[in-house]
């Protein structure tokens, strides 16, 4: 009896030490919890990379699609905005990943009371998923709903929304107004707990200061809260306002992600094939004065074959969100809208830009032809010159849903292809995968 | 049996009456005369009279026993492990000097059966379970013993996925109980549950076939296996936990025999035949440049319509036009010359790609001991060749196995299992076309594969887009690429028991397995495979040029995957027999389980195998595809420790229960702590009719009922409730790289663990003395809760997450009967025959929104589904049967002017199929036969499948007949019979545009592929093995100064009976354009001892 005495003692010990034989902590694997380890996950939501801007491009008149390069099925009819039965080559617009990364910054959020470590990095931390998901929301809704307006916003069906995770719940679309209400909540948010004013270069793929006031700006331009962006937009030029000054000689573009003029350089906006197997579309070459305006030589190269490229190249640098010409555009935008007074400020600042695009003779006329238009002519001017600026950069097609909605006609194989003004199809529908696994998506 | 030898603890204690008479003798092998060292001899009980008290003795090293017995004893019982007992009459005899001549057992009543965790019997188990000798079962030119299972056990379900040496049997015990899980069983050696890869699911798939993999029972010498038994039911199997879920097989090795040494060498040659290349029917060159022609002469037909010979001659020539319009006839007499002239040369494509080959295989064993100690020592050499030339298998084995009695009470045994596995085979690349089996029925014959000054002729037909051709030839690329693996493995076990005199035994045991295996694919420059390669490195220089970042030179890749594992059991036992009637077995214990998992997989490019240098990328493209990452390490450990125990019960030999329980705990990161330990239990019963009085029959030797009902249980290790990340490193901006955490799966608290209930009910039935022996047995396993994928909104931020959403039922029979046809001294005749039936049924599934195939509620795991067709319609189209309407494509696919049928929801997609049958046989078995007649024996074995659906990949496509390729002649009959017709999108004919747009780009479900023409149901009977044996008479033997001499000449897989299964080798991989033939071999062998 002795001995199974001795023998149950045995077995109770291995028992209790059994816990510890059992915790291994799997290499490569964790349940972030201090804030570096949640900054690591951050991170690999800013990693995430999404083509959007890419595939819009296509769709904007800033491209020449022929069908003898190579690839052509992959964007021939998002290039005729041949939403219906495309290809099954067809590149397709980027949906889930949008919300892959809006699934890490509300666990960043949701967690946000439970991150340990310094109190500071916490809040930059936090403040850059409010920033981040701000972003996603802002870029979704100009994808798949109609452009804000106001008056309508409230009854217009945007995009599914989530702040924390539940795979088991429905998710209908809402309406305009809520996501943007969301957005500027996100954007407040994070503004109250954003501590870094600027990134430092190569780490400004992440929001600061800077980029959420320039990320509030360009939100109220799109919600035509001229005031609010012209206030944000300066705001955010108290930080930073630096330009690229294209009279002299520069090594490196305005829209990489290590020129004076970045804000948030996130976004990849250009692809390989754009610039391999695409060319600039005449349309866009027909917008530049080629003597006076320095961005066609800085832009685009004439190939052999008479067709133009762009410089700005599908290489990892190119990246930008937000840059400092934006804030001087916005304010030039905003204020042309509310008129009055506000036309000098547009004006002005219009011209602040200009300067360091424009010869100094070309500048002069630049400042004579502008300085005589009126209100009207003046957005119109606006527009032209955003389209100038950001040429290739993915802004174009936002720019054209948010203004004018104008029409746009293209050849292709010698037939003719036109999105009409006002076109349903500035719309883009749900991509297919996102309807099959969500039957509450209604196709717009 | 094992009553026996807790008897036996307790003899020295035997007090004696005063009538007591002497009882000696010797006890020898009936065939070979040899003593049958440890034979137990006593005299029964009744004989006695008294309780615990059983006088006997143990015979020793030379088969002699002697002992003092009482006067009136009158039956004295010899008995020992693989031999028949038999009873000897003393009564009123001389009891001394008795020749006791034992016969080997051919009945598996009283064999003792080792379940990894305790010894029993077949006459005292309550659990299904089977077992096989090996040398029953032993199969020359065999490598690993998986193989040899085929139709050996009823319930076991073993399919051979290849022919290719060291490939892997799928083996399935009671059907399918999970929906994407392993479904393999466990593998135990000598105690020890061996850790290693699954076998891929899927052999039809060409990447698994092409894959040299390890596996952990390929390191095992079959000849050093004894027996093999397979646990079926949840009362045999729980013991193990939650990985035997899928059944056990446990594997016991040979021990050393105590008694002089004795060595055995087997020496065996095999002839593996060359495939039968014609049995694919694949066109030849005349008839493949008719073909052609044909192609040609539809001006319809314009995919690749540039590609095969003819077309390129009429192309060079600008006649393609004329010949399309005016025939061969209107052709140029030089261009008609050059056409014809193709059909001279017929290049055998067989005989390029598969071999006969003569392979060895050699053993030799060393065994002995005496009553402390005995020793088994083996070394094995095996080397296959395989009939596809360069599949190559060798194996090198070395086993050595030690038990001692430190004392009386302690015994030390040590086990070292060595070997390596060196298996080699063709290198192909990530696309299809160039496994040397696919590339066979593709490569057209007409093409040679050398030119009059020896140059490599590049298949021009083997393109990668219209403007690429890498320059494939077969011959080149077995001779400047290689594919090996090296499987070193060693596996070792060391135990202690210490049995106390009140039958308490202890005994701890301690497994060591490490596996490393090196694999090295070798690609030199002058090779397809590296010219392949180097595309991925393709980019556009300044001037738009295609320029490439790998670097010049070949292509080396090496990966190095270390398992290691210890598993350190503990074990009390306790088991004695009260008042002659009541048995009672009790063991609790303890297992302790670690695994680590180290892979390091390098890569080098620019290789130059003179110096065995390297040269560095240094173009930062590279990083950014995980094509060129040079080096990847990847490591992982587990953990585990389980408490278990068993109690049972046995009265007066009738009636015994059993129960078990084990609680399974693992290291499980992040999940819920609720779910640590799983409780693993069962129960059983079973009642001997036999002993009954009123069915006592001398004739009756069992009539065993049995019944038994466990649950098992299983949980989602890749799943926590918590956001688990893994860690990586990544560059956002260039030139700073920084550590990520990337989300590994959904978070999900509410996930159940996997649950399966098994219930089995059987009887045993053995007659006449062992001539007729019945098992059958019922069962039926639910499995509740089980963990799959489901497809869930993407706004979660997921496509899918795990959920327990199915429920799989199997049931089935299983019959074994084994029967002693003729037995005389001369000539004995037995068969062994098993049928099982397995009924698997998904209860309940989940419909994933996205599928385009039907959602397998109510049907088998495996069920097949098709799309009903009805023969043709005028212009070679299917006609398409829906709720019993025949109707054209048009209509049954919905297919509108303007579109291409996607608009098809998939919900309407999936209404399309119809259910056609199950991948899983209806019934599955194997018959036996041995005969012996004086030295001569017989030896044959066969297996069969009855009514087995089977889907073959479509021999082409209707729009996409490549006039490059060769194809097996059903496409020459396209267009009649159920064959599809060959359309072009402007064939004439009503509808023929919609129907050619659907099948060719809208088709996105690929239904093509599940046209009910393709499918098959199958039966067939494949004779295994036929084997005939001599072995010299003792006597002749002895004159040779040996103690056995035995020749044999056998034949494997020599012949299959049954339905068609043209186009391909086997019915075994029927479907599949990639597999190698099973190997049909011829061997003769020698086998020697003394």
């Amino acid at each position: 009896m002795k001995r199974i005495a001795q023998i149950i003692l045995i077995f109770s010990v291995m028992l209790s030490a059994c816990e510890n034989y059992l915790d291994i902590e799997p290499i490569g694997q964790v349940i972030p919890k201090s804030v570096d380890e949640f900054r690591s996950f951050l991170t690999a939501a800013y990693d995430t990379e999404i083509q959007h801007k890419v595939v819009t491009t296509y769709r904007t008149d800033e491209l020449l699609l022929e069908s003898n390069r190579e690839r052509f099925d992959f964007y021939k009819d998002i290039y005729v905005w041949n939403d219906v039965n495309p290809g099954l080559d067809t590149r397709v617009f980027p949906y889930a990943t949008f919300y892959t990364i809006i699934f890490y910054t509300n666990h960043v959020i949701g967690s946000a009371d439970d991150i340990t470590g310094d109190s500071e990095e916490i809040d930059q931390l936090v403040g850059e998923a409010h920033a981040l998901r701000a972003l996603q929301y802002f870029d979704l809704v100009n994808l798949y709903a109609k452009p804000y307006d106001a008056a309508t916003a409230a009854s217009d069906e945007g995009v599914p929304v989530t702040t924390e995770y539940d795979a088991k719940r429905d998710y209908p679309r809402a309406p305009v107004s809520e996501v943007y209400k969301l957005i500027i909540s996100d954007i407040e948010q994070a503004e109250g707990l954003l501590n870094v004013e600027q990134q430092p270069e190569g780490y400004n793929y992440r929001f600061s200061v800077l980029a959420i006031k320039s990320l509030k700006a360009r939100v109220y331009l799109y919600q035509k809260e001229w005031q609010k962006a012209v206030d944000a937009a300066q705001e955010a030029m108290a930080i930073k306002s630096d330009l690229m000054d294209l009279n002299q000689a520069q090594t490196v573009m305005a829209s990489e992600y290590n020129s004076v003029e970045s804000i948030l350089a996130l976004n990849t906006v250009t692809s390989f094939d754009m610039i391999e197997y695409a060319s600039v579309s005449p349309e866009l070459i027909a917008q530049y004065d080629q003597t006076t305006d320095l961005r066609y030589a800085n832009y685009f190269t004439l190939n052999s074959d008479n067709k133009y490229k762009s410089n700005k190249t599908s290489a990892d640098n190119f990246k930008c969100t937000l840059r400092t010409s934006d804030l001087y555009l916005i304010i030039a935008e905003a204020s042309a809208h509310l008129g009055g007074a506000s036309l000098t400020q547009s004006r002005e600042a219009l011209y602040a830009l200009t300067q360091n695009r424009y010869t100094p003779d070309g500048w002069e006329d630049y400042k004579l032809r502008v300085g005589s238009l009126d209100q009207m002519g003046l957005t119109d001017e606006i527009l032209s010159e955003r389209q100038r600026e950001f040429a290739l950069e993915g802004q174009r097609w936002n720019d054209l849903r948010r203004t004018t909605q104008q029409r746009i006609d293209k050849t292709l194989d010698g037939e003719t292809y036109v999105l009409e003004q006002n076109d349903e199809r500035y719309v883009i529908p749900f991509p297919q995968d996102a309807i099959i696994n969500n039957p509450d998506l209604q196709s717009n | 049996m094992k009553r026996i030898v807790y008897l036996l603890f307790l003899l020295p204690t035997i007090v004696f009456g005063q009538n007591q008479k002497q009882v000696s003798g010797q006890v020898v092998d009936m065939d070979f005369k040899e003593p049958v060292i440890g034979a137990s001899v006593y005299i029964t009980m009744d004989a006695v009279g008294s309780e615990r008290s059983v006088v006997g003795a143990i015979a020793d090293l030379d088969g002699n026993f002697t002992f003092r017995a009482p006067a009136d004893a009158n039956t004295l019982v010899v008995s020992f492990t693989g031999y028949e007992s038999q009873t000897v009459d003393i009564a009123g005899m001389n009891s001394t000097g008795l020749l006791i001549e034992m016969k080997v057992s051919v009945e598996m009543l009283d064999e003792i059966v080792m379940t990894g965790y305790q010894e029993t019997t077949m006459r005292k188990t309550t659990s299904s379970m089977a077992k096989v000798e090996a040398v029953e079962i032993k199969q020359a030119g065999v490598a690993n013993i998986d193989q040899m299972l085929v139709g050996q056990l009823a319930g076991v379900y073993v399919q051979p996925t290849n022919g290719a040496p060291g490939s892997p049997a799928k083996i399935n015990i009671r059907g399918t109980s999970t929906l994407n899980g392993s479904s393999d069983p466990l593998w135990v050696l000598d105690g020890i549950p061996l850790e290693g890869d699954d076998i891929p699911s899927d052999f039809t798939d060409k990447d698994n076939i092409d894959l040299l993999k390890s596996y952990p029972i390929s390191g095992i010498n079959p000849d050093d296996i004894e027996s093999i038994t397979v646990l079926k039911d949840a009362s045999a199997t729980s013991i193990y936990g939650a990985r035997a879920a899928n059944g056990v097989i446990v594997i016991k090795t040979k021990n050393g025999q105590k008694g002089k040494t004795r060595v055995n060498i087997t020496a065996n040659t095999f002839v593996t035949q060359k495939p039968d290349f014609s049995k694919l029917n694949l066109m030849n060159s005349s008839e493949k440049v008719d073909f052609e022609l044909y192609m040609a002469s539809r001006s319809d037909l314009r995919y690749q319509q540039g590609q095969g010979e003819v077309a390129r001659i009429l192309n060079e020539s600008g006649e393609y036009n004329n010949f399309t319009n005016n025939g061969f006839s209107s052709l140029d007499p030089s261009v008609q010359a050059a056409i014809n002239g193709l059909k001279d040369t017929d290049t055998n494509w067989g005989d390029e790609i598969y071999q006969a080959a003569i392979n060895q295989q050699y053993g030799l064993s060393m065994s002995g001991g005496n009553d402390r100690n005995d020793y088994y020592f083996s070394a094995g050499y095996f080397d296959e060749k395989g009939a596809t030339i360069g599949a190559e298998q060798k194996r090198f084995n070395l086993t050595l196995k030690n038990n001692y009695d430190l004392t009386d009470n302690f015994t030390v045994g040590v086990a070292l299992f060595g070997s390596q596995n060196r298996t080699s085979s063709y290198l192909t690349g990530i696309d299809a076309y160039t496994n040397p089996a696919y590339y066979a029925r593709t490569a057209n014959p007409y093409l040679g594969l050398k030119d009059a000054n020896g140059d490599y002729i590049y298949d021009p037909d083997l393109i990668e887009r219209s403007d690429i051709n890498l320059d494939y030839n077969l011959l080149e690329e077995r001779a400047n690429t290689s594919n090996e693996l090296i499987a070193n493995s060693m596996k070792s076990i060391f135990s202690i028991d210490y049995t106390s005199e009140i039958g308490i035994k202890i005994t701890s045991q301690l497994g060591l397995q490490l596996d490393n295996d090196a694999a090295e694919q070798f690609s030199d420059q002058e090779s397809y495979y590296t010219r392949k390669y180097e595309q991925k490195s393709q980019y556009l220089g300044d001037n738009s040029e295609d320029l490439y970042y790998m670097p010049e030179g070949g292509i080396i890749q090496n990966t190095n995957a270390n398992a290691f594992q210890y598993n350190w059991k503990t074990m009390i036992n306790y088991g004695q027999v009260f008042y002659n009637k009541h048995e009672v077995d009790v063991l609790v214990g303890t297992e302790f389980r670690e695994d680590n998992n180290t892979m390091v997989r390098s890569r080098g490019f620019g290789y130059n195998p003179n110096t065995l240098t390297t040269v560095p990328i240094t173009n930062e493209r590279a990083a950014t595809g995980s094509d060129f990452n040079v080096y990847k390490k990847s490591y992982s450990s587990n953990a585990y420790a389980s408490f278990f125990g068993t109690l049972s019960y046995t009265y007066d030999g009738k009636y015994s229960l059993f129960s078990s329980l084990r609680y399974d705990g693992s290291n499980l990161f992040g999940v819920n702590p609720k779910y640590r330990y799983l409780p693993i239990w069962s129960v059983a019963g079973s009642w001997d009719l036999a002993k009954e009085n009123f069915l006592y029959s001398s004739r009756l030797d069992m009539l065993k009922l049995r019944a038994s009902y466990g649950i098992q249980g299983n949980v989602d290790k890749t799943t926590s409730p918590y956001v688990v990340g893994t860690y990586g490193t990544e560059s956002v901006l260039p030139g700073i790289s920084e550590e990520i955490i990337r989300a590994s799966g959904a978070p999900n608290g509410d996930l159940r663990w996997e649950k399966t209930t098994s219930s089995n009910i059987g009887f045993d039935l053995g007659i006449w003395d062992g001539r007729l022996f019945i098992s059958n047995d019922y069962y039926y396993r639910k499995s509740t809760d089980l963990i799959g994928l489901q497809s869930v909104p993407l706004e979660s931020g997921y496509n899918t997450i795990s959920t327990n959403w199915a429920t799989v039922t199997n049931k089935g029979f299983e019959l074994s009967i084994t029967t002693v046809n003729i037995d005389h001294t001369d000539f004995r005749w037995s068969t062994s025959f098993n049928i099982s039936a397995n009924r698997n049924n998904v209860d309940r599934v989940e419909i994933q929104e996205e599928s385009f195939k039907p959602s397998l509620q109510g049907y088998s795991v495996n069920a097949i589904f098709a799309i009903k067709t009805d023969g043709l319609d005028s212009n070679g189209i299917p006609l398409f049967v829906k709720d019993g309407e025949t109707m054209s494509a048009v209509d049954f696919y919905n297919l509108l002017e303007g579109t291409d049928g996607s608009q098809l929801t998939r919900e309407e997609h999936r209404d399309l199929y119809t259910y056609v049958g199950d991948a899983t046989p209806k019934f599955s078995g194997g018959i036996n036969n041995t005969f012996r007649y004086k030295q001569f024996d017989l030896q044959i074995a066969a297996n069969f499948n009855i009514k087995q659906t089977v889907k073959r990949n479509a021999p082409y496509h209707m729009t996409t007949v490549n006039p490059g390729n060769n194809y097996s002649t059903e496409v020459l009959s396209a267009g009649t019979g159920d064959l599809p017709g060959l359309i072009g999108f402007n064939s004439a004919g009503i509808n023929t545009d919609l129907v050619y747009s659907w099948f060719n780009s809208g088709d996105g479900g690929n239904t093509y592929n599940d046209l009910d023409v393709w499918v098959e149901e199958i039966s067939y009977l494949r004779i295994n093995s036929i084997r005939l044996g001599y072995s010299l008479s003792p006597a002749a033997a002895s004159k040779l100064r040996v103690s056995t001499v035995r020749f044999y000449l056998e034949g494997r897989n020599l012949l299959v009976f049954g339905s068609d299964y043209t186009n391909y080798f086997d019915p075994e991989t029927y479907g599949s354009a990639y597999a190698q033939p099973l190997p049909k071999l011829v061997s003769a062998g020698l086998n020697l001892s003394f």
